[in-house]
């Protein structure tokens, strides 16, 4: 029936230690589950986080390697490009000493006039033409006519054809320039350029594999030489 | 009577106070998890700072050797054109004659396939 105060002192006091025994259990399950969380979250924070930093920091080592490569490769090719121009450039002075050597040459005038008549006449046979202009410094006149009046019969002798030769007097080749002739068609549509020039700048772009050679050396790098 | 609501009322206590204890703990759960993030923020700082010096001792290193290179690369240069220039200086005269004598030397030919029309 109804129990007695100390009973019901009794089981008040079991009630309430099992209400506050049961807090404490819950009380620790939380704790512990907070310690879980606690490495769980500082765990998966870090690791995800190193990553992004250490994908950054590979990407900008690898974007500074190729930096310097491409300088290296950029550094490497003005030098190449220097020493080629040098090269050139010898050349170029070799051509300008050719040009001067030529004059001083053709100042004897034995040398000249030979040249001459063979210059014109190459421009005859050249041009194959019925009619035929020919154009020379001012100051080569009297060599130039006397050329002219050699060559012609050579020439008819070659080719069985007649020719006739005009001096230009009204245009002439520069005074400075180093001498030789222009031969013409007569309609002055073709033109056969022997100044002396035109010879040594064919001459040149034809032998320049060869003064190379001569001046600097084979080419190492050449692997399939003809 | 009186006893009874005095139990009742001793058992609610109890209860409250149970209930105190819940909150506390999880309010320390929050905070601890809260510390998780702090402490992961603390170590990835960490962590990148040492990349970052790692990262700046390799790109002085580079910059450096960099430039050894290009000096190098430049003192070659110049060598070769040095060599460049005795070379020619020693081949031109030879070179040149050969070339004048080779501009001198012309060959008036008519062509090959020509033949004569009378």
């Amino acid at each position: 029936m109804a129990l007695n105060d100390v009973d019901v002192q009794k089981q008040i006091k079991h009630m309430k230690a099992f209400i506050a025994q049961e807090a404490n259990e819950k009380a620790e399950e939380i704790d512990a589950k907070a310690e879980e969380e606690f490495y769980i979250e500082k765990g998966r924070l870090v690791q995800t986080q190193r990553l992004k930093v250490m994908e950054y920091f590979e990407k900008k080592e690898k974007q500074i390697e190729q930096q310097k490569k491409i300088q290296m490769s950029t550094v490497r090719n003005q030098a190449r490009l220097k020493i080629l121009r040098a090269r050139n450039d010898l050349i170029s002075e070799l051509m300008n000493d050719a040009k001067l050597r030529l004059r001083m040459i053709m100042a004897d005038s034995g040398v000249y006039q030979g040249l001459l008549f063979k210059l014109v006449l190459q421009g005859l046979l050249r041009l194959l033409e019925p009619v035929v202009i020919v154009r020379c410094r001012p100051q080569d006149h009297l060599l130039v006519e006397a050329a002219v009046q050699k060559a012609i019969p050579e020439y008819m002798a070659v080719s069985q054809k007649c020719v006739e030769v005009q001096v230009d007097r009204e245009v002439h080749l520069a005074v400075n320039a180093a001498g030789g002739v222009e031969v013409y068609s007569g309609n002055q549509r073709i033109k056969v350029s022997n100044t002396l020039e035109s010879q040594l700048d064919r001459l040149a772009e034809q032998k320049m594999p060869e003064i190379r050679k001569a001046l600097f050396g084979a080419n190492p790098n050449r692997k399939f030489f003809v | 009577m009186t006893s009874q609501s005095q139990g009742i009322h001793q058992l609610l206590q109890a209860e409250k106070r149970a209930k105190d204890k819940l909150e506390e703990a999880k309010k320390r759960k929050v905070k601890r998890i809260k510390q998780a993030k702090d402490e992961a923020m603390v170590e990835i700082d960490q962590y990148r700072m040492q990349r970052d010096k790692e990262f700046r001792m390799k790109q002085s290193k580079i910059m450096g050797s960099q430039s050894n290179l290009s000096e190098e690369i430049e003192e070659q240069t110049l060598e070769k054109i040095k060599e460049l220039h005795g070379s020619y200086n020693k081949y031109m005269e030879s070179v040149l004659a050969q070339v004048l004598n080779m501009v001198c030397d012309v060959k008036p030919e008519i062509h090959l396939n020509y033949r004569a029309t009378n």
